[in-house]
Order: C-alpha cells, then structure tokens, then sequence
C-alpha cells in the first residue's frame, strides 16, 4: 500500500480553474456505449490533467487503503425486485446470465458513501467500454420505499448508466431479502458499509470486497493473473 | 484565530467576551463573504460560479460541483455524521480553533461523538492547507475520504467565514435546565382535533418534567463536569417549557405573529401541533428563521424536497391523490369517461384533488371537480355526488362530517375513491349503500398490523386519563414528542438547532414504535417520512372493518 505525506503546493491560477471546468465538462456527461468509450480515454486524461494541474501527480495523491477482499456465499432466491424502467424481475434470474456481474448498495438520497460508489462504477463503466469488455453492473436499493424506479433513473442518468448498469429497488421485504442474500443487510440505510460484489461468471465464487473498491480494484477482478501486472 | 485567555464567568458572558476578543466573531463577518462561503459548503459553486473540484486517493473519481460540496458529508449543522464506518467531524469554527476558560486547557465545547481529540487548534492558514492539501493542524495526512480542494485564497477566506458563522452565539431555546419548544396552532385547526392535541402535548411534558427519571432525563453537561477525553459525564435533567403559539386572523398575517412568538421566546424546535390548508406560511417560517418544524397534524404539508428544517410523517392528501393515481394508472378495462372529484373549497381535500387532477390530465382523463363553498351544508354534499354517468369514477376529498351526510350512494355510482386521512380512516362514517364499491386510500398500517405499535400510545393516553377523541392525531403528537425525546437524549449537550434534525433523522430507519406507520425513514432530500399506503374496503355495512384491497404500495410520485 502506497503512502505520501510529501507537501505539495496548491496553484492558485484563475485561468487554471476555467481550463480545469473545460477539461472535466465532457467527463461528467453521461456517456452511452460508443460516446462511452470516446469519453473513458478522455477522462483518464481528465482526471491526469487535473490532478497535475491542482499540484499533485497521481503517484503523490494520497493512497485509499485497497478493499478487503474475501469469497462468500450467496443464495439468491426468487426475489421479486423493480428495474429503474419499471421491469420486474427476479434476483436469481438476473444473476443467471453467463457474464461478469458487480453489484453495489446505494441510496439516492446518500450523500456521503453512495456518491463516491457509484463515481467508481462510472468509471469501471467507462474503462469495460474503452475495453469493449462486458460485464454487469447491478446497483440495489438500500432505501426502497424512498427509491422509486423513477428516482433511480434520475439517478442513473445523473452517474451516466448504460445499457449494462442497471438499479432495483422493491418492496420492503423483497429489498430486505435481497440484501440479505448478499449478507448486506442491517435495516438501516445509514449503517451502511462499502461493498462492492463480483462474480466472475456463474460457475465462480462470489467474492465481497470490502471497502472503497477504485475502477482499477473493480476492473482487476475480471482476470486477476491477466491483470495483475497492470 | 487564537482567542485569548479569558476569566470564567457565566457562560453567556464568557461567549459574548469570547466573541468580543476573537475574530470568530460574526459581527465581525462580511455578510458577502459568508454568503459567498455559503455557496461553496452549500452548492460547490465558486466565486465566479465555477463548480468547486475536489480529488480523492489516486484511483477514485475527482468530485465537482454539488457532488463537491462539503454539505454532504459535513451537513447543514457543520457538525459531521457516522455514516456506515465513516465518521466525519464537526467543522464549524469553534470546533476547529476551540475557545478555552481559564481554569481548564480542555475545550469548552458541546459533545459531538465524531469530534477529533486534543490537537493544535487551526489557524486561518492551517486550516486552507487542510482543505487544499488535506493536512491537519498536527501536521498529519487527512483522511483520503475527505478530497483535496482546489480553492483560491478570495475562495478560502469565504469557507472559512462561513464555517466561523455556524456557530451562534447563544443557542435559541437553550438553558442550563430548561429547553424550550413551541407547538403551533392554527385557526384552521379542528377543534377536536386541536383540544386533543393540546392535552396529548401538554401531558407529555408534564409527565417528562415530573417523572424524568421514567421517561429519560435529557442528559446535560454540568460546566464544571464537562471532560469530553474521559467521557465522564454529570448529567442534569433538563426540563422542557412549552410554548403554545396560537395563531390568529388570516394566513398573510402569520408570518408576523411567529416571528414576534420566536423573537419573544427564543425555541430549540417546534413539534407536533395542528393546522389546516393553509400550511404554507409557518412552513416557511421554519425555513427563514431556521427552526426544526417536526411532524406536525397536517392533512396537506408541503411538498419540498430541498427544505431542510421541516419534517412531516406522511403526505397526507398528496400521498393519497398518488395512490389514487396509481390505482387508476393499474386498473383495468376501459378508461373512465370522467373523473369527478368531490371536496370543500379552500380545505385539505382541495389540495388532494388538485394533485390528483394534474397526475391524471397528461392521461388524458377528463377531470370534473364539484367544489362545496365551506359553508354550505350537507345537502350539498348530497348535491354534488348526485347524478353521474355510469362508468364514472368518483372521487371523495371529503372530512368525517361531509362522508356522514352523504345519503343514499347514487346508482351508477361503482367506481368510488375515498380519502382514509379525511374521513377518519376505519372511522369513516361511509354510509352503509356506498361501501360495496369504495376503495379508500389509506396512507397508515393495517389495525390489526399496527396494534403492537399502537399499544404504547394508546395505554399511555388511557392511563393519563387523556379522552381519545382523534386517536390518529394523537399518536401521531405522542410519538413526534417521543422522537424529539429520543433524539435529545442522543445529544448530551449538543443542542443545535440543524443538529437536532439531522440526528432524529439518522435514527429514525430503526425505530420500531413508529404508530400508526409500518415504517419511518427520512435523509437529506426526503421531508415525508411515511411514503405508501394501502387501499382497503370496508368488510360490513356498519362498524370499522376494513380489509385490504392489494398489498402497501409506494406511488412513482406525479
């Protein structure tokens, strides 16, 4: 784990806040499939850029400890959930499908935890386009009653969800039973801890990663031993 | 940034020394440069309207603007939260550069759980490097979870000022042993309702200053005990004053009378309380002169998401026209020729029908509404449901009094709605021809379901010998007291107005007496705390058995 308590000074440039604004504008649109992977190279940039531009290169930026990762059992079972587009669905069916599948627990109202998940779902979005590598990207509820599907697509559409990041929400029992499953449950939606779900495909095990999981954290899970000298 | 050493004296002189000696002093504060402050921790939005940027550790995304603002994690109070594992500190300014007594090096400060131990207090230029750079007063790296802000110096000086003013002088309502509150009442109010109210309110307290050892003392610091590292607390039960501010006269004349009330008897909140259509005004009284509101009886509450200091239970009529819309919007068959909607001009009713109106004309529905001057009588009510085309849907926004004059239902009638909040809920007194074919919203659980629930209030309201004459308004009044209660014991001695909000919102998800509602949950963005309801039939002719049509719906909202 990486750690800097190097000083470094802040420039304080007006102009540096104007060209800072032009170069993230385009990296907050909500991108879509090719618009997506057009914009994921120009983010990377963006984030590069702007990190240099407020003084601090990426190698200095302070390290976030890296997510705890551990294998867990899943039983999912017929859980009647909403997709943000009014779709019914079952858990188990929607995690039956051959392809990588991440899942995260969010609220739209969060103001602390969720925003900073679903910014790391944004990107790992960006960078499975930019790779034209498919996956699955599941968010649920974790205040159903206040997350209707038409505040989860306000929500989605703000974080730019594509065609495979989708949001569930449900009755209160049905949510509570789907939490439970992924052993995330505790009926209170502000006792809430980090954790970010991946499976590789349905014949592997499910791993829990706990903590603030990066796009990088996210997107290594897809082939460890591939990845692993990034 | 430092003050002085200062002698000890009561605490009202020491702030007000305190405040004279140091530059934390408000007065002291350009108003633009708090406004400008304000914009940043509030919005994300810079002096010249740029949005604020934040970076995080190197992997995790960069923040701008309103995902920037430091409101959300440090919140309206300035005071931080727990949320999950994360704990955020309280950043106001005495909370960054602490004043001190003489006889004590120990900070003088209220209790928040998540303020940081002994350190160097910060200065102005300490303080913009910790925002800048994410370096604490001690010299320490921050936490990676707060971001790195790019903030000029005319930008820096702004946040700072306003963190400095978060801190009020003297905190309103707020004595060594008493706390003051207000329950406000409206001359819209039913008269039943209101007396009902009035005796809920007044026994509670009356039972929390007496017997404050069986209700729970709120916890106080005494001064001398005050040892916040040791956590040795000397707890003082402070007692409550109730304020009653009776409004008179027309709503545009409100307004005033609250801020003469306020000005006369500075309050830590208002609670519970009963109004009428009219809501509006004290509403906004609560959000300009920065007073928790918290759940009072209002059958049409304002709907504004982005307000902060007013908390409702339900809906209420808006709730219900939502789940009337959603019934028709799921039911089968034909669309109806018309939709007729019943109610008395200006009530609770009027609002609900406009709701329902405007979810349902982009339907293409045709809405008939029959407004009932206030004071006419029950024929008129007669009057207006009579006649009809078969196939017509008829819409009842109609109080217990109106649903008792109703007649004989008219013939075509088969297709009727109800409001459960109006009528009085299984209480309604529908007349025995209209109960084959209504279905009547209602926004609360089942009474078989909520009996559990319901036992404390109503034991409580029995043994206080308190007649229980709006038994819905009631528990409402007792567990709005009981949360406030609740949430104060929570504080120690952080009484604070946004505080105080924050907190009873927070803890609300696992509360399990929550009365007449199946649940409670509220967060930033979220003001109703009940948000879907049941329709039900009446099982028999006469009497208040009620079964469920369909299972507890939550409405997509209009």
């Amino acid at each position: 784990m990486k750690g800097s308590t190097a000083q470094f000074r802040l420039r304080r440039h007006p102009r540096q806040h104007a060209l800072l604004l032009a170069l993230l504008l385009p990296a907050l649109a909500p991108g879509h499939g090719q618009a997506a992977a057009a914009a994921a190279a120009a983010t990377t940039a963006t984030t590069a850029a702007m990190e240099e531009h407020a003084g601090m290169s990426p190698e200095m930026a302070p390290a976030m400890p890296g997510p705890r990762r551990t294998t867990m059992q899943v039983s999912l079972g017929e859980v009647p959930l909403v997709r943000e587009d009014g779709v019914k669905v079952k858990l188990a069916d929607l995690l039956h499908g051959p392809r990588p599948v991440y899942v995260d627990f969010i609220f739209t109202t969060c103001t602390g935890v969720c925003p900073m998940l679903s910014a790391n779902f944004a990107a790992l979005q960006r960078r499975l386009d930019a790779a034209h590598a498919q996956a699955d990207l599941i968010s649920i509820s974790t205040d159903p009653e206040q997350d209707t599907p038409a505040r989860l697509r306000a929500y989605r559409q703000k974080y730019g969800g594509g065609e495979r990041w989708h949001f569930y929400t449900g009755t209160a029992q049905a949510d509570a039973a789907a939490l439970r499953a992924f052993g995330v449950y505790t009926g209170d939606k502000m006792l809430h801890a980090p954790v970010t779900v991946f499976r590789a495909d349905p014949a592997a095990p499910w791993i829990r990663l706990d903590g603030f999981a990066s796009a990088d954290d996210l997107y290594r899970e897809l082939s460890p031993a591939k990845t692993a000298g990034r | 940034m430092r003050a002085g050493r200062l002698p000890r004296a009561a605490a009202g002189l020491l702030v007000a020394l305190c405040l004279a000696a140091s530059d934390l002093a408000a007065a002291a504060l350009a108003p633009d440069l708090v406004a400008r402050g304000r914009e940043i921790y509030l919005h994300g939005r810079l002096g010249d309207g740029s949005p604020l940027q934040g970076v995080r550790a190197a992997g995790q995304a960069p923040v701008s603007g309103s995902d920037a603002a430091c409101v959300n994690c440090h919140r309206h109070s300035g005071l931080g939260m727990t949320e999950g594992r994360s704990r955020v500190p309280p950043i106001t300014g005495r909370y960054l550069d602490p004043p001190h007594s003489l006889s004590s090096d120990k900070p003088d400060l209220p209790y928040i759980e998540t303020m940081r131990g002994v350190r160097m207090p910060y200065t102005d230029e300490t303080a913009a490097r910790a925002i800048r750079e994410g370096i604490d007063a001690n010299g320490r790296t921050l936490t990676p979870l707060m971001p790195r802000y790019g903030l000029g110096d005319a930008d820096t000086a702004a946040l700072l000022a306003y963190l400095k003013s978060l801190d009020r002088p003297v905190e309103p309502g707020v004595g060594d042993t008493v706390l003051h509150f207000a329950t406000i009442v409206t001359p819209e109010a039913d008269p039943v309702r209101r007396e009902a109210v009035l005796a809920t309110v007044r026994q509670f307290v009356k039972d929390k200053n007496e017997k404050a050892f069986l209700i729970g003392p709120t916890a106080a610091m005494h001064p001398s005990g005050r040892n916040v590292e040791s956590k040795m607390l000397q707890r003082i039960p402070r007692r409550w004053e109730m304020h009653e501010w009776v409004l008179s006269g027309p709503p545009e004349s409100w307004p005033a009378q609250l801020d003469a009330d306020f000005a006369r008897e500075p309050v830590l909140a208002v609670v519970s309380g009963v109004g009428g259509p009219h809501w509006e005004p004290v509403h906004r009284f609560c959000e300009t002169r920065a007073v928790p509101c918290l759940f009072p009886n209002v059958d049409a509450p304002l709907e504004r998401p982005d307000d902060f200091y007013s908390l409702y239970f339900s809906g209420g009529v808006l709730l219900e026209a939502d789940l009337i819309a959603a019934r028709l919007a799921e039911r089968p068959g034909d669309r109806p020729p018309v939709v007729h909607q019943v109610f008395r001009a200006g009530s609770a009713g009027a609002a609900g029908a406009e709701r329902l109106a405007r979810a349902l004309r982009p339907r293409g529905l045709r809405i008939s509404d029959t407004a009932i001057p206030a004071d006419a009588t029950g024929e008129a009510v007669r009057r207006a449901v009579a006649g009809g085309a078969p196939g017509e849907v008829l819409v009842l926004w109609l109080a217990g009094a109106d649903v008792a004059a109703l007649g004989e239902a008219p013939a075509g009638a088969t297709e009727i709605y109800a409001s459960g909040r109006l009528g009085g809920f299984e209480n309604t007194p529908l007349p025995a021809s209209w109960r084959a074919h209504t279905l009547m919203a209602y926004p609360v659980d089942l009474p078989d379901r909520r009996a559990v629930r319901m036992r404390y209030p109503e034991d409580w309201l029995r043994s206080r010998g308190i007649p229980i004459t709006d038994l819905p308004a009631q528990a409402d009044t007792w567990l709005a007291l009981s949360l406030l209660n609740e949430t104060l014991k929570e504080l120690i001695d952080a009484f604070i107005p946004e505080y105080v909000v924050e907190r009873l919102q927070d803890g609300l998800d696992h509360r399990f007496i929550t009365g007449y509602y199946p649940r409670l949950s509220l967060a930033e963005h979220q003001r109703f705390a009940s948000k879907g309801g049941f329709f039900v039939r009446f099982a028999e002719p006469t009497g208040a058995k009620v079964v469920a049509d369909g299972s507890w719906m939550v409405p997509d909202g209009p």
